[in-house]
């Protein structure tokens, strides 16, 4: 019987910040709220990442359940094997997001025995009163997920809040159409109030969303200088801990306390800096994490890179942010909270495309790598493919070719596993072929390549 | 007096040593087991019989392949890519990609004056490695030895649509069932691996000259099927097995000297040829 595994021992993770080693704690925290929450009779909404509705449903004090992290946490705790197994049995495709299979593993339980599966990891996932997807080109799942979720929970209602941005092509300009993709966000947005207004009778305050909306503004600006102070030899923090660093970024934007956590890791990373506190006290190759989620069970893998004296400066996983007065427009400006939101989206989405346009045969992804590389003066790239993220991870090896042939032919690794399902990940072949890309990266050094 | 230099290459299907001074003295090719630690104590006794040399006499000893932390005698550990590179350099000087085809993984290498420069690696699926060949020949009654040379005499290969081993061995019985020619099917199996070998490697940008080492190069039907693929000729050492175990011998062998011209001591292993198991 499924039912009656049980999840696998898993050591701690060693972190380099006190800042990271907080995170856990911090989402074990958040998740009970949300249970707690959901006996108290609060609101409580299914939710996305990146799916720039955050401070919208904070102004309304509306519960989100993360429900990608509580994914994650499961495949952290190598507890997701019986929800996916779950899932499999509703014959939905084990090469679905397994995100998206854990989460619906984990409802279709919950849903028949009526309160939570079987000691759930860190108290279950609460369920909602509503599920608000999103339309956009970051992943299939966002708009799909909670629809099947109706399957088991036909009376909770979904908006999918469609957050298109334009698609880059080396031949126009995105800004001759940016206003159209603004527009239509704004009024995915509008209609995003409306439900929520319908559905929790409260009314949207909109003086407090423009707080929150100017608070998000500023944490993306702490974020970004933040993680730039990790250009520092010795870096004083790697992608490991940004895995668990990125929890505010993408889980609580338009909080004080995200704003606080990163002011934290800011002043914790300038005393390292200052003491010269490296990740590992002597770096021999700087690495970048180039692309793909990572598998959360495997997170030790990070400390295996830094046990062979490599380091991840930077990665492009879960930067989720830009500074915004580098963007070209100013949006201390756009005083509509909704239309500020939109800009600040188009606009992420859009930052790299006029350096794509500079070099010939370029691509957006590509020249943020190339910035990245140099930047953090990286010897090396390591990528992850999940197997079963399509939309985001299909990609990395065209990505990978293409900095090598407008770029330079730099060292490179491809590791093969999944976010969530252990069932794809082998640690004898994962650190065999760790060892060899760090033989690699030490021949082309004594090259002086 | 004289240094030796000993390379153990214990891979997932055979385990080879060697024993060299300027050049090879002795090398020995047995099946891997289960017991690796006792196996790499035994080829390791036979390949010095062979070379009649007393352990003590060798210098220093590197061990590789998947097995190699179960090496209790090596003095140093390095990975295959790396070994598999310097082996191939030593013997063919000229090629700058290697493709190795063994029991259980295939690899891409890309050499600079040597060394490593990238890699790829496919150790998630039996498709594309000498297990595929194994598990298909057994399904199809034949000798492994046998595929290459009945290969050579198919009229039309066969298409194998199914990339999975187990799959593909099910469709190759019941191809035979129709009556398809042996030959054909298993010229059909040889392009099934070395597409599947050629797309992995083409991640890298494979240059000219190329070698083919492991136990797939003992397979002229798959040599010549990775030809077709590739358009050209591959250079293929006297015997493809032993590369990795040359490679592992000669990197000792480069440790030593910088450590002698460095005036460095070099941390040694305990130097007991004794057996050891699993369970000590």
């Amino acid at each position: 019987m499924t039912e009656e595994k049980k999840p696998e021992e898993k050591k701690k993770r060693k972190t380099a910040t006190e800042a990271a080693s907080k995170i856990g704690p911090m989402v074990k925290a958040t998740i009970g709220g949300t249970v707690q929450a959901r006996e108290e009779g609060k609101p409580i909404a299914y939710s996305f990442i990146c799916c720039c509705y955050d401070e919208i449903i904070r102004a309304m004090d509306i519960v989100p359940v993360w429900t990608e992290n509580y994914a994650g946490v499961c495949g952290a705790k190598r507890d997701a094997q019986r929800f996916l197994e779950r899932a499999e049995a509703e014959n939905f495709s084990r090469s679905l997001c397994t995100y998206a299979l854990c989460g619906l593993g984990f409802d279709a339980w919950r849903e028949e025995l009526g309160e939570m599966p079987p000691e759930p990891p860190w108290g279950g996932q609460a369920r909602p009163d509503m599920m608000l997807g999103s339309g956009q080109m970051l992943c299939d799942p966002r708009n799909k997920w909670y629809q099947a979720a109706q399957h088991y929970m036909p009376d909770i209602p979904v908006y999918d809040a469609g957050a298109p941005w334009p698609p880059y092509e080396d031949d126009y300009d995105y800004r001759e159409v940016q206003d159209y993709y603004v527009k239509y966000i704004v009024e995915e947005l509008k209609g995003l109030v409306k439900f929520l207004e319908k559905h929790t009778g409260r009314k949207m305050d909109w003086d407090r969303l423009s707080e929150l909306v100017d608070l998000a503004d500023r944490t993306w600006n702490l974020i970004w200088e933040t993680y730039e102070l990790r250009r520092a030899v010795p870096t004083p923090m790697g992608t490991g801990d940004a895995m668990n660093t990125m929890v505010p970024m993408v889980f609580m934007m338009g909080t004080q306390e995200a704003y606080d956590f990163y002011q934290e890791l800011n002043d914790e990373l300038k005393h390292k800096i200052a003491n010269k506190e490296g990740v590992i006290p002597d770096e021999k190759y700087r690495l970048i994490w180039g692309g793909g989620l990572p598998s959360w069970f495997a997170l030790s893998d990070f400390n295996y890179f830094n046990s062979k004296g490599a380091v991840f400066p930077v990665e492009v996983t879960y930067r989720m942010v830009e500074a915004i007065y580098h963007f070209d427009i100013d949006l201390s400006k756009i005083t509509d909270p909704l239309e500020h939101i939109a800009w600040r989206w188009v606009k992420f989405w859009t930052y790299w495309y006029d350096k794509a346009k500079k070099r010939l045969g370029s691509h957006p992804d590509v020249e943020r790598l190339i910035q990245y590389i140099e930047d953090y003066k990286i010897d090396g790239i390591v990528m992850h493919e999940a197997f079963s993220c399509r939309s985001w991870h299909v990609g990395l090896i065209w990505q990978l070719n293409l900095l090598k042939k407008v770029y330079k032919d730099i060292p490179s690794l491809i590791l093969e596993s999944d976010i969530v399902d252990i069932s794809s990940y082998n640690e004898a072949d994962t650190r065999a072929r760790i060892d060899t890309f760090i033989d690699t990266l030490e021949a082309v050094k004594s090259q002086g390549r | 007096m004289s240094q030796y230099f000993a390379g153990i290459d214990l891979g997932s299907t055979m385990t080879k040593a060697v024993i060299m001074n300027q050049a090879v003295l002795a090398s020995v090719i047995g099946p891997t087991g289960p017991e690796h630690r006792k196996l790499a104590n035994r080829v390791m006794e036979e390949a010095l019989t062979r070379a009649k040399l007393p352990f003590a006499d060798i210098t220093y000893v590197v061990a590789t392949g998947y097995g190699r932390i179960n090496v209790p005698f090596a003095d140093k550990q390095i990975t295959e890519i790396s070994c598999h590179a310097r082996g191939v350099s030593y013997l063919l000087p000229e090629v700058k990609t290697v493709i190795d085809i063994g029991g259980q993984d295939s690899k891409g290498i890309k050499l600079k004056d040597g060394r490593v420069v990238d890699f790829v690696m496919n150790d998630k699926c039996a498709a594309g490695t000498g297990r595929f060949l194994e598990v298909t020949a057994e399904g199809l009654g034949v000798k492994l030895d046998d595929m290459g040379k009945l290969a050579l005499t198919a009229k039309n290969a066969v298409r194998i649509s199914n990339t999975c081993t187990v799959f593909a061995t099910q469709e190759v019985v019941s191809k035979l069932a129709e009556g398809m020619p042996l030959p054909d099917i298993i010229a059909g199996l040889h392009e099934a691996i070395a597409a599947r070998v050629y797309s992995m490697v083409g991640r890298l940008k494979i240059e000219k000259e190329v070698a083919l080492t492991g136990g797939g190069a003992k397979d002229i039907g798959l040599v010549k099927a990775l030809e077709t693929k590739l358009g050209y000729s591959v250079l293929v050492p006297p015997e493809p097995l032993l590369t990795g175990a040359i490679g592992a011998a000669l990197l000792g062998k480069d440790i030593v000297k910088e450590a002698e011209k460095k005036g460095e001591t070099l941390p040694r292993s305990e130097r007991r040829l004794t057996e050891a198991t699993f369970f000590t």
